[in-house]
């Protein structure tokens, strides 16, 4: 399979596992993934003007014919909500007529959704099951909203693909809840009173590692947990992945190909869990 | 204060004329996940919109305090989006020059995203701290988990596509 990869802006900096991690495992799942030419910014939450945001995400979407992939959820949800907006012909013809390539048409998808489809139940590729591994599936907001391919506030995918990497979902009551991030730079006390919610709620919930869609709520959870920890005197310690990162860890890949030295909290000592757990079945087996 | 209807043409016009049949049950306030902070509430924010109060509903801090979640927007029993409001009303405070901490923070992110066609996190960050350094000591924690982890970029990246983009956000941000 040959998908266009639309990397986002903090594949370069804050979330360069996210990045490092999709295209790894992507390689390890036979998908093609040709960078998107002369990519820019989606707008994130922070252009106002819809029809600039249209316009932001349209010139992205013209570069290619082929369905575009992204692993942050802030640019899937963008470039979706542009695309039916685009559907429109008076925004179309708006759009149509600043760009120097012309939009006509596009399909986003988000990395979780390519990499489910990839990988067959009980797949062969799966060099480490993640048994026993309990992981809370965080959606935050964007990957299912306005208009996802999934219930905007039950869904079920994320589940879908912890099960399928033989790890076990915990039922987690804040999974589509939002964290913050959006507004953690003008209105730091906000954000991160909600985001400590959501780290806390993990660990009610039994949670040994958290598993994200989205950069700005792996930024909020992961690079945040420390300093969330000594304000509020009470610890957490849970690594927070990447999906792609969990993949690529149950599909054998090494913690360098992932990125993993490049999260906050360490997952190591979790990793070496599941494969000392791997080799010791192995053994008996 | 007089009705500015003027004003209140404009915000049906940028997020949408179903805005009108809001029924103020405040699905949208209850689905917040900044609520608690909120004065006035989402709810209240809609009816200010409908009732023309310009200057209510755009000098207040709830626009700011919406992160953007869309919780309220796929709740809305009359599909109206509450986020889109919020949205029309900093696309109007902006056009009208109106300066606050938050709208400078969304003013450099465009800025960026006009001049290099991307954003740059670290230079950002440092053009915003520098007019408003309240946010410092969050920020110098945040680096110094990413930091090590080699996480700040310090090149900014340009784009090619420069003036396409410069385009959009100037032309298309006209209409």
């Amino acid at each position: 399979m040959k998908l266009a990869y639309y990397p986002g802006c903090v594949s370069h900096s804050t979330g360069k596992e996210m990045d490092a991690s999709t295209r790894a495992v992507c390689a390890a799942l036979g998908i093609k993934l040709v960078e998107l030419e002369d990519w820019n910014c989606c707008g994130a939450t922070h252009v106002s003007n819809e029809l600039v945001a249209t316009g932001l995400a349209a010139r992205n979407m013209a570069q290619t014919d082929l369905e575009i992939m992204t692993s942050c959820s802030i640019c899937y949800s963008n470039l979706r909500a542009a695309a039916q907006r685009l559907e429109e012909s008076e925004t179309l013809e708006k759009v149509n007529a600043v760009l120097d390539r012309k939009y006509s048409g596009s399909k986003i998808r988000h990395a979780l959704d390519v990499i489910l489809e990839a990988l067959a139940e009980d797949d062969e590729r799966i060099a480490v099951p993640l048994k026993g591994l309990l992981v809370a599936p965080y959606y935050g907001c964007l990957l299912t909203r306005p208009t996802g391919l999934y219930s905007a506030e039950f869904p079920s995918i994320l589940e879908k693909l912890i099960k399928r990497l033989k790890a076990e979902p915990v039922e987690f009551r804040l999974k589509t809840f939002c964290c913050g991030g959006p507004i953690f730079m003008p209105q730091e006390k906000a954000a991160e009173d909600i985001a400590f919610k959501i780290l806390s709620e993990a660990k009610k919930a039994g949670a040994q590692v958290i598993v994200t869609v989205c950069p700005l709520c792996h930024l909020m959870l992961d690079a945040k947990q420390k300093v969330l920890e000594q304000k509020h005197g009470e610890p957490i310690g849970i690594p927070v992945l990447y999906v792609t990162q969990l993949a690529g860890i149950a599909l054998g890949l090494g913690p360098e190909e992932l990125g993993l030295d490049m999260n906050c909290v360490s997952p190591m000592a979790m990793v070496e869990r599941v494969r000392a757990k791997e080799t010791m079945l192995e053994q008996k087996s | 204060m007089a009705r500015d209807e003027k004003f209140k043409q404009e915000v049906l016009r940028l997020a949408g004329t179903e805005v009108r049949t809001c029924i103020q049950c405040g699905t949208c306030s209850a689905s917040c996940p900044t609520a608690s902070l909120m004065d006035p509430s989402i709810r209240r924010l809609i009816k200010l919109c409908l009732e023309g109060k310009r200057e209510e509903a755009l000098h207040n801090e709830t626009l700011w305090l919406c992160t953007s979640c869309l919780l309220c927007t796929v709740r809305c029993p009359r599909g109206i989006r509450p986020k889109a409001v919020v949205s029309a009303l900093k696309d109007i405070a902006e056009r009208a020059g109106l300066q606050s901490k938050d709208a400078s923070y969304e003013q450099f992110f465009l800025k960026q995203i006009k001049d290099f066609g991307r954003i740059a996190e670290l230079s950002l960050t440092a053009e915003f701290l520098l007019v408003f350094p309240q946010g410092a000591v969050q920020s110098m924690q945040m680096g110094l988990e990413l930091l090590p982890r080699g996480k700040i970029d310090l090149k900014i990246e340009k784009i090619n596509g420069r003036d396409e983009v410069k385009r959009i956000v100037e032309e298309l941000g006209k209409k």
